[in-house]
């Protein structure tokens, strides 16, 4: 699954094993890369194990924050959606507007194999990922006809064709507009059960198991970023966002390099939307309307395109402010506005979202130069 | 009834269905061509026509929202249809104006993404605030004693007047724009302007102005519409981003910066789901599964979309584009 | 669906491990929410602890997740205020309260009742996100709400899931008790099998007993139900089909559709649509001129689509969940309490299923003795009750779906709606002439699951 979104090539359907060997060999030869891979890895497995107890349990943060472990869980779903999501939009600077079709495709995908097949979880995510790969593919080389604006259009326009199949047409399948009700999910290799609480002491940073197979997956996708992001695949995406006709001119085929960023922002959504039909045991009709992929485009841009950390970061003010800003009193009626003016200005006045903002501010405390190390930006 | 009266109404219904998605392109579609500025804002305008024209049409009773709760039960001038089918153009003709001036010229030197991003985030907050002011359900726009219930037609019989003006609103609409266009030194100046914008700044005539009259005049097109298509249904803060789509899709299909294309598009994508909906198509049998067409229709007119992607990726109408 | 029922959650390990002795270091580490009153309140320890249960504190947490937001907003704001009378009543008496021999308006079991709010925004998405909080932070015993099936299925799965009981509220669709229905969720309102046996009856003796017929029916789970129910109960009373159309959920125009059905010679119309779709289809089957053809049944009505309609629902027949116009003693109670409260507002149907729901749980938890959900799920389960309205009612335990009447109402002119009246009693359809087997219908497809104590 991670060696499918690791490496662009083995999705082309030849002989990726070449291909493979010659680019790992490549990047390994970047030994400071190497070093803050550590570094990257490091950060996320420490920021995951404290997130969701600070979150939902610590004394007085906890209950000022009003934070669950539900949402733990699902904030790093979301945030593997958003770090594929950024792949495309922040480095090689294509605007989906039809990636719910990837995240409901796969989540429906997960859940009708979990149902009918088997309900093994890495079956169910690997189901999930495969379908929205080749959806993908298909959204992919069309919507890629016509660049620029006419490709958010496209994506929007096939990814609503999808919703409105499912919910209708397709109904035999979906279970319509209720949302498919009959996920089945089994214990992971057979064994553990991932509704069950991990042992004591772990339990007090995790709570349940299925929060650590979601972690993991998030700590995979951010590494697997981080590494295409490195790799020269990465530097092409960058090339192409930049500047378009250039990399045509340098001898890339661009448009296959654009339906690689594509294909492999589309398995990272197929990845978050199987995990989503874990974790929730069911899938929403809504999981394939459009405003689902207007949420991944607002997280992403409030966070911070570009960069590594951003989009997650967007993800938890997003949600946060869905799932519990919006019970305040006060201004929870206003949550949504709120957010819409708050993404204008981020992107009329901050391009590089509230990422950039700390990157910024730390940079003028530290005194140095903008401090581009999440990987990202170079 | 006979096969004629039948065909008749399916026609009749696609040309209605696409007389709404034809009023929203054309704006998108001249502002998209001449300015090169892709507008996700577009339904917002179709939502504030809509709005505007029921607020001066009629006097609403409010049951939630903030308006509500700050003490008006009941809003609205109540003047009548035909006044709000004269103010509310002009109004929205205003908003694009102020639109051009404010969001989009900022943008204009901003990559391609920017300008998408930030006219959705314009399309959130005017959904948003319609729903904070006024509640969020729908409001019932009811339509004028002379424009309701139904009218006999040769050969079909019964069909909603309603309905009918819509038809022949959008017709003399969409004639206008296409006069003023063609036969004009202004119309002249925009084709020119799209065409070669370079070359016709180099003759010495400023494209700024007639650009900025085109995108109020796309607004104002998207405004009537909403004052003619809400009483079709009801007016609540989602019809704006509802209709945007299906406009996108025409556009895409027409070809972009075509008025003919617009036109030809959105006949087109009503037609076929017209067809779908209503033509007397036997169902079919798939694997013991009964396929009825009426549920595809509105997958219909996105596979319709694709078929002419595929065979014409710059739309029947569009100039040839690369990329 | 089922999970492991050895399986425990976040909380009961916490509370586990507290009993074992490890509660300092719980404690220590922070578990407010599982630690609390340390032990204090836990009034009835004779059950192991499962989903909320045992309550910390003194307080019993429900969850009222209405859409408060889009386009049912105003039925949610309607639900909510029954919902907040009902705690209300429950801790300090008043309402249906002093009627129910179970409850004695000082709380429910020593508990004091709170409780929790939610936005479903009509959305199954948000609506199970906001239930999950309620239940995962809130710690809710019982949540509730409706106003949409999607939402009340996606809501009931959780329900099953966390062991936490939903009382649904208004869901009209057959597989809420059919085939997605779950042992954590009960249902009040009858469905759209049931209405297409009340509405039979009525609109064959008003219009006469041999007509044909012409359907339009939202293409989703609910509209496909109500649809098959129209046909097989109208052509049971002699009626004949002509055809039945789909169309898709959510469309906003419905001329094309309309003409057809106009143009196919039958003499009457069922729009199977439902809520704003319904508000949609009527109002332009009207405007198409085509009530002046044809005889048009709306088979399920509610308020935001009345409003929607406007004047178009006059003379149309169609069934309701409850009116305030019913004539017996706790219907008029109910409609008194509520304008008290509420300046004089009339009580919607939903919001009579919220405050009957909200009080049968708590009833039951009382005769239960404790909120150990099996024990309370057990006592509603066959029980039998007149005390909310709607005549002799039991609430089925092969499939949690109330036997009760169904009011049959026909629409008012324009003119005379308004202040929360837009319907007139034709007849309430008694429990004796719907419903259905435990082996028949939808409750054939009904497998409840566990109630967690196995």
């Amino acid at each position: 699954m991670s060696d499918e979104v690791q490496n662009p090539d083995a999705n082309d359907g030849g002989d990726a094993p070449e291909g493979t060997a010659g680019y790992v060999e490549r990047y390994r030869r970047r030994g400071t890369t190497a070093n803050n891979e550590l570094l990257v890895a490091v950060t996320a497995v420490v920021a995951v194990s404290i997130f969701p107890w600070l979150f939902a349990d610590a004394p007085v943060i906890s209950d000022v924050l009003g934070g669950y472990r539900g949402l733990a869980t699902l904030m790093l779903i979301w945030a593997i959606f958003a770090i594929g999501f950024d792949l495309l939009l922040g480095y090689t600077g294509l605007l989906s507007f039809g990636h719910a079709a990837f995240w409901g495709g796969a989540a429906y995908a997960a859940g009708i194999f979990s149902a009918e097949v088997s309900s093994e979880p890495l079956l169910i995510v690997l189901a999930g990922t495969t379908f929205a790969v080749l959806f993908a593919w298909v959204l992919g080389f069309l919507s890629l006809r016509r660049g620029g604006i006419y490709f958010s259009i496209l994506t929007l326009a096939f990814a609503q064709m999808l919703f409105y199949m499912a919910s209708s047409p397709l109904a035999f399948l979906t279970n319509g507009e209720n949302g498919f009700t009959s996920v089945e999910v089994g214990p992971l290799l057979g064994v553990i059960h991932l509704d069950e609480l991990l042992v004591y002491p772990l339990d007090i940073l995790y709570g349940e198991m299925l929060y650590v197979f979601v972690a993991t997956f998030a700590v995979l996708a951010l590494l697997t970023a981080y590494r295409v992001l490195n790799s020269p695949y990465g530097t092409v995406f960058r090339a192409i966002r930049e500047n378009e006709q250039r990399a045509e001119f340098v001898g890339l085929n661009v448009w296959r390099y654009k339906l690689m960023s594509f294909v492999l922002s589309g398995a990272f959504a197929g990845v978050a939307g199987s995990l989503f039909t874990i974790h929730g045991q069911y899938v929403p009709l809504e999981s394939l309307f459009w405003t689902e992929s207007g949420e991944i485009v607002i997280m992403t841009v409030l966070g911070g395109v570009g960069s590594l950390f951003g989009p997650v970061l967007g993800v938890v003010v997003y949600l946060y402010v869905e799932n519990v800003v919006s019970g305040f009193e006060t201004i929870g009626p206003f949550w949504h506005l709120i957010l819409g003016v708050v993404f204008v200005v981020v992107v009329a006045v901050f391009p590089r979202g509230i990422w950039g903002i700390i990157e910024d501010g730390y940079a003028r405390v530290a005194g140095g130069e903008t401090a581009a190390d999440d990987g990202g930006e170079r | 009834m006979s096969l004629a009266a039948d065909l008749l109404r399916v026609f009749l219904n696609g040309l209605q269905t696409g007389a709404i998605y034809i009023l929203v392109a054309i704006g998108l579609s001249i502002i998209l061509g001449t300015l090169r500025f892709v507008n996700f804002a577009h339904g917002a305008l179709y939502l504030i026509g809509a709005y505007a024209g029921l607020l001066i049409t009629l006097e609403v009773n409010l049951s939630n929202g903030l308006l509500r709760e700050w003490g008006f039960e009941t809003i609205g001038l109540g003047w009548g249809f035909l006044p709000a089918l004269i103010i509310v153009p002009l109004f929205v003709f205003v908003i694009g104006l102020a639109m051009e001036r404010f969001v989009a010229r900022p943008f204009y030197d901003r990559p391609d993404t920017d300008q998408i991003l930030v006219t959705f985030g314009l399309a959130i907050i005017a959904q948003e605030l319609f729903r904070v002011l006024f509640g969020g359900q729908s409001i019932n726009f009811a339509r004028p004693g002379w424009a309701s219930g139904p009218v006999s037609l040769p050969i079909i019989g019964n069909f909603p007047k309603w309905r009918l003006y819509v038809i022949i609103i959008t017709g003399i609409l969409v004639a206008i724009v296409w006069l003023l266009v063609e036969y004009t030194d202004f119309g002249l100046i925009v084709r020119a302007g799209t065409r070669d914008p370079e070359m016709v700044e180099l003759l010495g005539i400023k494209l700024t102005r007639p650009y900025i009259v085109m995108f109020g005049i796309g607004a104002a097109l998207a405004g009537v519409a909403g004052v003619v298509g809400a009483p079709l249904e009801n007016v609540n803060p989602n019809i704006g981003t509802g209709v945007l789509v299906p406009a996108f899709l025409v556009v895409v299909i027409g070809g972009v910066g075509s008025i003919r294309g617009a036109v030809v598009g959105g006949v087109l994508l009503g037609m076929v789901f017209s067809v779908l909906v209503g033509a007397p198509l036997p169902s079919i049998d798939i694997l013991g599964t009964q396929i009825t067409w009426s549920a595809w229709a509105q997958v219909g007119i996105y596979a319709l979309a694709a078929v002419v992607l595929l065979v014409r990726p710059e739309g029947l109408f569009g100039e040839e584009v690369t990329g | 669906m089922a999970r492991d029922s050895t399986s425990l959650s976040r909380r009961d390990v916490m509370k586990t491990a507290g009993a074992a002795g490890v509660a300092g270091i719980v404690g220590l580490a922070g578990c407010t929410q599982g630690g609390g009153g340390g032990g204090g309140g836990n009034g009835d320890g004779e059950y192991p602890s499962l989903g909320n249960y045992p309550i910390e504190g003194d307080k019993a947490m429900f969850g009222f997740n209405v859409p408060q937001s889009g386009p049912y907003s105003s039925e949610g704001e309607d639900e909510l205020r029954a919902y907040e009378l009902a705690v209300k009543h429950l801790n300090n008496g008043g309402g249906w309260v002093d009627d129910f021999s179970d409850l004695s308006g000082d709380g429910v079991l020593d508990y004091e009742i709170d409780y929790v709010k939610g936005d479903t925004a009509t959305d199954a998405d948000t609506a199970r996100e906001s239930a999950s909080r309620m239940i995962e932070r809130d710690g809710v015993v019982m949540f509730s709400g409706g106003s949409s099936s999607a939402t009340a299925i996606a809501q009931q799965g959780l329900a099953q899931e966390k062991n936490v009981l939903f009382m649904a509220c208004l869901t009209h669709s057959n597989d809420t008790t059919g085939k997605d229905c779950v042992r954590y969720s009960f249902r009040e309102m009858f469905n759209a099998y049931m209405t297409g046996q009340a509405l039979a009856p009525v609109v064959t003796t008003e219009y006469g007993d041999d007509l044909s017929f012409y359907q339009l029916y939202a293409d989703y789970s609910w509209g496909q139900t109500q649809q098959a129910s129209m046909k097989q109960f109208f052509e049971e009373a002699g009626w004949s089909e002509i055809d039945s159309v789909a169309t898709p959920l959510g469309e906003s125009d419905y001329s094309s559709y309309l003409s057809e059905a106009q143009s196919s010679g039958a003499d009457a119309l069922f729009l199977n649509h439902y809520g704003l779709d319904g508000g949609n289809s009527l109002k332009q089957a009207v405007e198409a001129g085509i009530d002046q053809e044809m005889e048009i049944v709306m088979p399920l009505y509610n308020r935001p689509m009345a409003q929607a309609a406007g004047g178009a629902i006059e003379g149309i027949y169609g069934t309701i969940a409850w009116d305030s116009q019913i004539d017996n003693a706790p219907s008029k109670k109910f409609t008194e309490v509520f304008g008290e409260e509420y300046n004089g507002r009339v009580p919607s149907g939903p919001a009579q299923l919220a405050y009957a729901q909200t009080l049968q749980y708590a009833a039951a938890v009382e005769r239960a003795g404790t909120f150990y959900p099996p024990e309370v799920i057990r006592q509603l389960e066959d029980y039998s009750y007149s005390n909310i309205g709607m005549g002799e009612e039991t609430m089925r335990k092969c499939d949690h779906q109330a036997q009760r009447d169904i009011p049959v109402v026909k629409g008012l002119p324009g003119s005379e709606q308004g202040d929360g009246q837009f319907f007139e009693i034709v007849e309430i359809t008694p429990q004796s002439e719907v419903g259905y087997d435990c082996g028949s219908g939808p409750a054939a497809e009904c497998e409840l699951g566990e109630y967690g104590d196995e």
